[in-house]
């Protein structure tokens, strides 16, 4: 038996992409309305209580610096509790997480947590710069790739895992990405087109590499007992876990795989009381390739050293033994690192439900649908890993079981 | 590009270090002499750092880690080359985390960056050389490691 103290009754994304055309404010808005007014039996904005604004890097990206009243303050909410969250790659997951606790320490019966964050203002030269910032031994061409690329080459030198087992990552998440409206990037590629793309950081080439998108994501989580008022399909949170590393990576001992994801995992799995063969289906932090192939051994999904294989074996497809990415994943829904953890959690609300079909209304439901998960044992699990260092995850296992 | 290692003394290469690099790197007086890192140890547990501690986060104790030149000599724990470069870099570059005999991984740029030339596990020394520009153009030194064999 899970957890389950914390239930989510409404979830709401907008579509990522390049949006130039719209404000933070505006992201954060419509990712509001879009989830306020998909809540089953209807939702009343007066029975928020505490709110979480999740953005990892606003001030850097070129956003004003946000507080907890730059959401509150525009969406009607003035008055209200609201804090501001900044965790690396899982600042939405890490907001999602920080209210579940407010929630369940009976101080909020309901809380809204969002998450939003404006990545395409700046040039990428721009960005990746920024990426050098900290100490100066570090300030000599570090970037993302710089963190992640020697990951993939000890992994290649370890265990034989391929180019091509990479490049399956890929073209598995583009094309679930097609069936998902929200995603920034809609279109089939082939590990032809993976090997063609431009190299960015050998062994990674661009299709190996998520885009940098602009989005926005919110849900509206209640106390367990509370959900009916709100819906009969509530999604139970039956476990997280938030796990840390050293600060650099270049203490760290072991480049196969992240010690800050096995940890998370670790507590997430003990906390709902299964074991990761009770997964139907997950979305990971697929920043790049080789991260969701190191993700299906920190996670349990296979044996250290097998990533490569479980994809090539298509385990990690739609029908496979566990669907890893449905939505797209980051690759080609896009990595807005605020609304990211957010989003895939808003997707594993719908695939529980078994309800992808009418996942807010968004799109055709016939083309919806064709991203839907065979739930069986009722579990999802939502997972990001990344800032400083590659030290810190968070993991959400989320259930439709009561 | 690669300087000829004998000619960079203190006195001629001093003033093109990047200066917030300079408490990391032991420049070579003589001609004989070749550059170091320069780490910390821990009085009390025995732990090595680069970059250098002022406490040890295993001790938490008030002695102050003693600096220590670390060995110029590692070998090639794994590897990256760079082609989409940050602002001021030369793509394309190599990137190496390389492991010395003290326990420690150094993050270090490579001297080589053909893809077929880096092995991992090979053998890497210390030296000094230009990792970058400045906004003015003016060349940038700091440290890199440069395989044995080439
Ligand atoms: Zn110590």
């Amino acid at each position: 038996m899970g957890w389950n103290k914390v239930a989510i009754v409404g979830v709401g994304i907008i579509k990522f992409g390049e949006l130039f055309d719209k404000d933070w404010e505006v992201m954060v808005e419509e990712a509001y309305l879009n989830t306020i007014n998909n809540v089953d039996k209807g939702f009343d904005p007066k029975d928020i209580q505490a709110a979480w604004i999740a953005d990892c890097r606003p001030g850097a990206h070129g956003t004003q610096t946000i507080a907890g009243v730059s959401l509150v303050g525009n969406i009607g909410l003035a008055g209200i509790p609201c804090t501001h969250i900044e965790n690396g790659c899982p600042t939405g997951s890490d907001g999602f997480r920080n209210a579940c606790l407010g929630v369940a320490s009976g101080v909020y019966d309901v809380a809204l947590v969002l998450g939003a964050e404006k990545m395409r203002d700046k040039s990428t030269a721009e960005m990746l710069s920024l990426a050098a910032q900290g100490h100066p031994v570090l300030q000599r061409g570090e970037t993302a790739m710089t963190m992640f690329a020697p990951q993939a080459m000890r992994h290649m030198h370890e265990f034989g895992t391929t180019k091509e087992q990479m490049a399956m990552v890929a073209v598995k998440n583009h094309k679930n990405g097609v069936y998902d409206p929200y995603s920034h990037y809609r279109y089939e590629i082939t590990i032809e087109d993976v090997f063609k793309s431009p190299m960015v950081c050998s062994p990674l080439n661009l299709l190996d590499c998520c885009p940098q998108t602009d989005g926005a994501a919110a849900a509206i989580i209640c106390r367990a007992d509370l959900a009916e008022k709100y819906t009969d399909k509530p999604v139970y949170v039956a476990g997280f876990g938030m796990g840390t590393d050293t600060f650099y990576v270049h203490e760290k001992e072991d480049f196969t795989e992240f010690v800050a994801s096995v940890r998370a995992a670790k507590q997430a799995y003990s906390m709902a009381g299964i074991e990761p063969k009770d997964i139907d289906v997950a979305e990971v932090h697929d920043c790049f390739s080789i991260t969701e192939i190191i993700n299906y051994e920190d996670l349990g999904f296979c044996k250290k050293g097998e990533g490569g294989k479980f994809i090539e074996q298509g385990k990690s497809d739609l029908d496979g033994e566990v669907a890893v990415n449905p939505s797209g994943g980051l690759m080609s829904k896009g990595h807005p690192l605020g609304a990211t953890g957010i989003a895939q959690i808003a997707e594993l609300f719908w695939q529980l439900r078994e309800d992808v079909r009418n996942s807010n209304g968004a799109g055709d439901p016939g083309v919806n649908e064709k991203r839907q998960v065979k739930i069986r044992k009722g579990y999802g699990l939502q997972h990001n890993v990344g800032g400083r260092g590659i030290s810190n995850s968070v993991v959400t296992i989320l259930t439709r079981n009561k | 590009m690669t300087t000829d290692n004998n000619a960079l003394r203190v006195d001629t290469i001093g003033n093109l270090i990047d200066p917030k690099l300079k408490p990391f790197i032991k420049l070579p007086e003589s001609p004989s002499e070749k550059p170091h890192l320069i780490g910390s140890k821990c009085s009390s547990c025995g732990e090595y750092f680069f970059p250098k501690r002022a406490i040890c986060p295993n001790c938490l104790k008030d002695e102050k880690p003693e600096d220590i030149l670390l060995d110029n000599k590692g070998k090639l724990y794994t590897y990256c080359i760079v082609k989409a470069a940050p602002l001021g870099f030369d793509a394309p570059y190599a990137i190496g985390y390389v492991d010395i005999p003290e326990g420690l991984r150094i993050f270090s740029p490579l001297t080589e960056c053909d893809k077929g030339k880096i092995k991992i596990g090979m053998d890497l020394e210390l030296i000094v050389d230009k990792i970058r520009e400045d906004e003015a153009g003016q060349a940038v030194y700091g440290y890199k490691f440069k395989p044995v064999s080439l």
